[in-house]
Formats: C-alpha cells, sequence, structure tokens
C-alpha cells in the first residue's frame, strides 16, 4: 500500500515537474517526435521498396521457387531436364500456398538472321500458364504481341538483341543448337513480339518460345528444365521448398528447390547491403533521441538539486527519487514517441499510396537487377513496435545515470545549491 | 526524558589538507517539550550540530541518539526513516516543494509514510489551519509569501507529529514582524501539542522567546540558561 502511494506521488510529482519547463520538455518532445518519425518512415521506405524490388523481380522471370535437376543451376546445359511427376504436379496443383506454377525449357544457341549471329538463350514457356507465374507477357512491347495457345514457331525476342540484329516483327530467324538427345536442333521462328523487360542481360539474350515446340526442337521427350512457381505471399517460401523436398525424396532424379534468395543472390546482396546503411542511419536517430532525453533530464536534475535536497532531508527514500526522475523521463518519451509513431505512419501511409518514382535512375537500379522504379512505403508492425520499444528503453537506459545521481545527492550539500 | 542526547560530538573538516573544527566536543540534552535555541554568531557550529542531529551528517566523534534511537551505525536508508518518521525539519529558505500545493507539501511527508488518504487530508487541513493557511491550502509556494511559506513549512514539519522539530534560522529570511509572528506560533505549538522544538538562531528577538538557551561559540557550549514560561 505504502509503494503504490509512493509511486502515486512520483508520477503526481514527475507530470508536473514536467511542465515547469515547458520550452524544454517541448523541444525534448519534437526531438524524439522528429527521430521516432524519421526512423519509422526510412524503415517504411526500405520495407516497402525492398517488397517491391523482390516482388518486382520474382514476377519478372523468376519466380518464388523453382525446382530443376541437381546441378542444373551451377551448369545451366540442356543435359540437366528431368520429368516432373505426377506427385509433385499434384502437390503444386492443390498446395494452398501456391499461386500457379509453370515448367520451362531452356536452352543456350545461335540466333543467325540475314548475315548476323548471335550467341541466344532460348526459353520455352507455357503461353498461358506463364502469365499466371510472371508478367513477362505484360513487357512486350505494344507493336507486337505475346505467344499464346496455338503458336507453334513464334518468337518473343529482347528488344536490344532485336535491335542488335536488326529483327523487326515478322522476321524470320533461324536458331541452331544442341537436342536433349545429342541431336542437332534448328529451327525457323518468325518474331512476333518484342520483349522489354527493363533487366539488360534479358533484353540482350532472351528468345521466348512455345514450349510445345520447344519441347520438339531439342528433342526433349516430356523432359523440362524447370518448374518456376509463384506463391501467394513470400514470406511461405521455406515452407512451400521444404514441402516440395518432402514430394521428392523419394524419386529417383535428384531435383534441387531454390527460392529466390537462391536464385538472386545478387538482389539479396543489393537488400543486406541497403539495410546496412539503414540500421546505421537508425542508430544515429537513436542516438540523438536518447542523448536529447538525457539532456533533457540531466539539466532537470541539476536544476533541482536543492529541491532533491529537500525531499532527502525529510526522509523520502532515495528509491523514489529514482522513481520521480525515471517516471518524468517515461512519460515524456511516451509522448513522444505515440506522437512520432502516428507522424512516421502518417509520412509512410502517404508514400505508400504515392510512391517515390526512381525512373530516373533506372540503368542504375539495372544493374542490380532492379527493374523497379516505383517505390513505396510500408508500415509494418514490427517497425512501430521496434521504434516504440528501443525508443522507450533507451530513454530509460540513459535517464538511469541522472537519476541515480538525484538519489545519491548529499542532502546538505544540495540544499547549499542556489 | 530526553528526545535529544548528543554526547562529545566532535566535527573536524579537512579542506585543502587543513583541519577545520566546527564541533570541539558539545554535549546536548534536549528533554520532551523543550522549546530551546542554539545560538551564537555565524560560523559557531549551531547549523553542523542540527544537521548532526537531524542525522543529515555524522560526528568525527560522540555519539547522538534521537528519541533513543542511536544514530551512529545507521546506514543512509535508515537515516532517512529516522528523519521522516522522528524528526520535523523547518529550514531557513522555506524549501518546500515547488509543483506542490500547500497542502500537498504538508500532506508529502504523510504519504512518505503510507497514511490513508482521508486521515492525511484531515491532520494536513488541521496543521494548516493551526498555522493561520487554511484559506491558502491549493496556493503553491510561488504564490504565498515568505511568511506564509515557512509556516506551511512548519505545518510540514509537525504533521507528522515527529519526536521533534529541528529549524535552522527560520526566521533569517522573514523581516522582523513575520519572524516574530512566525516564533510566536511555533511556541503556541509547543505549548499546545507539546511538540518539542530545537532550532538555531543568531536574531535576539528569537532568543528572547526562547525557553532555554544553548550559547555556542567556535564549536563549543559556552553557556546554557533556561528561562521561565512568559
Amino acid at each position: 500500500m505504502k509503494n503504490t502511494k509512493s509511486e502515486f506521488i512520483s508520477a503526481r510529482l514527475a507530470w508536473r515537474n514536467i511542465w515547469r519547463n515547458k520550452r524544454r520538455t517541448i523541444l525534448t518532445l519534437l526531438t524524439i517526435i522528429a527521430g521516432c518519425s524519421m526512423i519509422v518512415l526510412l524503415n517504411s521506405l526500405g520495407k516497402g521498396g525492398h517488397d517491391q524490388m523482390i516482388e518486382d523481380a520474382v514476377a519478372l522471370n523468376t519466380g518464388h521457387i523453382q525446382v530443376h535437376e541437381q546441378g542444373y543451376w551451377d551448369n545451366m546445359t540442356i543435359d540437366y531436364a528431368f520429368e516432373p511427376s505426377d506427385k509433385l504436379v499434384n502437390y503444386l496443383d492443390s498446395g494452398p500456398d501456391v499461386q500457379a506454377f509453370s515448367e520451362r525449357v531452356v536452352a543456350g544457341g545461335l540466333l543467325s538472321f540475314k548475315d548476323t549471329t548471335r550467341g541466344v538463350i532460348i526459353q520455352g514457356i507455357d503461353p498461358l500458364k506463364e502469365k499466371t507465374v510472371t508478367n513477362l507477357a505484360d513487357k512486350t512491347r505494344p507493336e507486337g504481341r505475346f505467344l499464346k495457345p496455338g503458336d507453334t514457331t513464334s518468337v518473343v525476342v529482347g528488344k536490344i538483341l532485336a535491335k542488335n540484329t536488326g529483327l523487326i516483327i515478322g522476321d524470320k530467324l533461324a536458331i541452331i543448337s544442341q537436342g536433349f538427345d545429342g541431336s542437332i536442333a534448328a529451327e525457323r521462328f518468325t518474331v512476333v513480339g518484342i520483349l522489354e523487360s527493363g533487366i539488360p542481360e534479358f533484353d540482350r539474350e532472351l528468345m521466348l518460345i512455345p514450349i510445345s515446340q520447344a519441347k520438339e526442337t531439342f528433342s526433349m521427350m516430356g523432359f523440362v528444365h524447370t518448374i518456376i512457381i509463384r506463391l501467394k505471399d513470400v514470406s511461405s517460401v521455406n515452407k512451400v521448398k521444404s514441402g516440395i523436398i518432402d514430394i521428392i525424396s523419394g524419386e529417383e532424379t535428384r531435383l534441387e528447390v531454390m527460392g529466390w534468395e537462391d536464385l538472386m543472390p545478387e538482389l539479396v546482396q543489393y537488400i543486406v547491403m541497403d539495410d546496412v546503411g539503414a540500421y546505421i542511419f537508425d542508430f544515429i536517430l537513436f542516438m540523438v533521441v536518447a542523448f536529447g532525453i538525457l539532456n533533457t533530464i540531466q539539466m532537470s536534475v541539476f536544476e533541482r538539486t536543492r529541491e532533491f535536497g529537500v525531499m532527502l532531508s525529510i526522509g523520502t527514500p532515495p528509491g523514489q527519487i529514482v522513481s520521480i526522475v525515471l517516471i518524468e523521463s517515461a512519460i515524456i518519451t511516451f509522448f513522444g514517441i505515440i506522437i512520432g509513431i502516428a507522424v512516421g505512419w502518417a509520412g509512410g501511409y502517404y508514400l505508400q499510396v504515392n510512391p517515390i518514382d526512381y525512373s530516373s535512375y533506372t540503368e542504375e537500379l539495372a544493374v542490380w537487377g532492379v527493374s523497379t522504379t516505383l517505390f513505396p512505403a510500408k508500415v509494418t508492425t514490427v517497425n512501430i513496435f521496434t521504434t516504440s520499444a528501443l525508443t522507450f528503453v533507451l530513454g530509460l537506459c540513459f535517464s538511469i545515470f541522472p537519476a541515480y545521481r538525484a538519489s545519491k545527492l548529499n542532502p546538505i550539500e544540495a540544499l547549499r545549491q542556489l | 526524558m530526553n528526545i535529544i542526547e548528543a554526547d562529545k560530538i566532535k566535527k573536524t573538516y579537512e579542506s585543502n589538507g587543513l583541519s577545520v573544527t566546527a564541533l570541539g566536543g558539545v554535549d546536548v540534552a534536549v528533554k520532551k517539550g523543550e522549546f530551546t535555541a542554539l545560538a551564537g554568531p555565524s560560523g559557531s557550529g549551531k547549523t553542523t550540530l542540527l544537521n548532526i542531529i537531524g542525522g543529515l551528517d555524522a560526528p568525527t566523534s560522540g555519539s547522538i541518539k534521537v528519541d533513543n534511537v542511536d544514530l551512529a551505525p545507521l546506514k543512509a536508508k535508515a537515516l532517512a526513516e529516522i528523519r521522516l518518521t522522528k524528526i520535523g525539519f523547518v529550514f531557513q529558505a522555506y524549501n518546500l516543494i515547488p509543483v506542490l500545493t500547500a497542502i500537498e507539501n504538508v500532506e508529502y511527508v504523510l504519504l512518505l509514510q503510507g497514511v490513508g488518504k482521508k486521515e492525511r487530508r484531515d491532520r494536513s487541513v488541521n496543521v494548516l489551519e493551526q498555522v493561520g493557511l487554511s484559506d491558502q491550502v491549493n496556493r503553491r509556494p510561488h504564490e504565498l509569501s515568505g511568511g506564509q511559506q515557512q509556516r506551511v513549512a512548519v505545518a510540514r514539519a509537525i504533521v507528522s507529529e515527529p519526536a521533534i522539530v529541528l529549524a535552522d534560522e527560520p526566521t533569517a529570511n522573514l523581516d522582523q514582524k513575520t519572524g516574530a509572528k512566525l516564533c510566536d506560533m511555533m511556541r503556541d505549538l509547543n505549548e499546545q501539542k507539546h511538540i518539542t522544538f530545537l532550532f538555531s538562531t543568531h536574531d535576539s528577538m528569537v532568543m528572547e522567546r526562547a525557553r532555554r538557551l544553548i550559547h555556542l561559540i567556535d564549536g563549543k557550549v559556552v553557556k546554557e540558561e533556561s528561562k521561565g514560561k512568559k
């Protein structure tokens, strides 16, 4: 009972002391508000930007998960193909986390047009299923079209490849490669579309043909090189990967299951580097807030040395002096956090609705495999909770020293202070 | 019965390698219900002696007992408890808590003692009435005159009915008339409620009102005199 009352008087004293020097309290509040709101906003921009970059990269050509024969990803030759089992296909068909999946045949080859020859990557895709897994169809330039069911020797070529070889819609080209069975694979195709993905590597080398034709041209005999899987949510990558590994564990063919992080290490590297920069900036902001609180509490304690001397003289336990100072700090920090989070959230929401446009940096981003130009913010509860909790804990930690100092004052010396 | 028993109290301070004696073996005994003044010029050791009796400072040697409790072996926390329960303080510069109203300043001590809300409020109102401030209970210190602030300080000192009230030059910051009124008020409280007062002063007006005078010069008791009731 005595403790409850003591805490009550501590809270009352702390609350009134906060408003003794309104200007200082408001300045401290502004420091906390600015710090918290900036941390929330910057982390929201980072999170939203990263999610968008992952989503765009996944949606363009990679998918969230790919299944190949063991060794395919390292060697990328036509020899590493597999025949998808019914069990695997059924699992992907019925998996609650799987949005869609599509098979691909992929081969390297030589493109020949007029007197020009180029090395290319030929990607055999299912025109209907591919649209549910990637947005390659959306990246086809309007003067042509994407592949459609029923197409046989139609081809969509990358924009830079078309430019370098002089190909236009309607042109006929020839490809020469090696078949899965070791035979010569050669075929003539008609250009029906130009792909403009924004990723130089794709636009320079990629050719898209119907998978049915690819299987025939490359003598695949029912084999494919890749199953590309799009999930409903990126967070279920590991869960679905484990599910697939369980399904294929008993199969004769050894398969590799790779998530987007394995498939796009350069993107992961970019995100990690970006996160490190953000953490450093967060740390600086947290320190600014913490030292702002320390400065205020320190000054407040210094100005009230005599008052604490009186309180100690008339029998106030030192622990209660600590409580008063810490509650004071907690109140200022709490209100600063509430307002700061609200401001940061509002800013984050605005930038979620009105994303920042980086279209003038398209080429620089493309170097990292990033085709994203609109970066929306994304305010998450983790961001809000972490920022609030860290600011509050730092505020209290940085107030412990002045609080302890106040409680250890010598009453006689404190009473002599003006 | 002695409320205060100070036996051969010595206090020396070290300053720049020099030893300065503030108290040179003081024996003081104060009985319950006394209204006693420690008189002497500045530097005579009055405040030092009050601080030691109040458990705010420790003697270099000698023993001090307040209400039969030996203060020498007590640690800071226990001394704080003694100050809270057995001693009331009145300081020269009022020293009220500026963010609390008059009644809250008085209540503060009772609150620390864990007294219930109603009793706390009743007792605080009561002592503020006794010191003539029943119409100023909700004013903060800066809204009160020096004399009124010192009355609140006296109310704060006596509200918990301590064994003794120690007052360090309580009238030093007041004009003669206000100081005299405060002194009369303290003496009335001493007579009516039998509260023991020990205060330091070098003001002749205050000395006149004391029933017992202990004269200190250069850290030693040089004279003691008792006076009957006026």
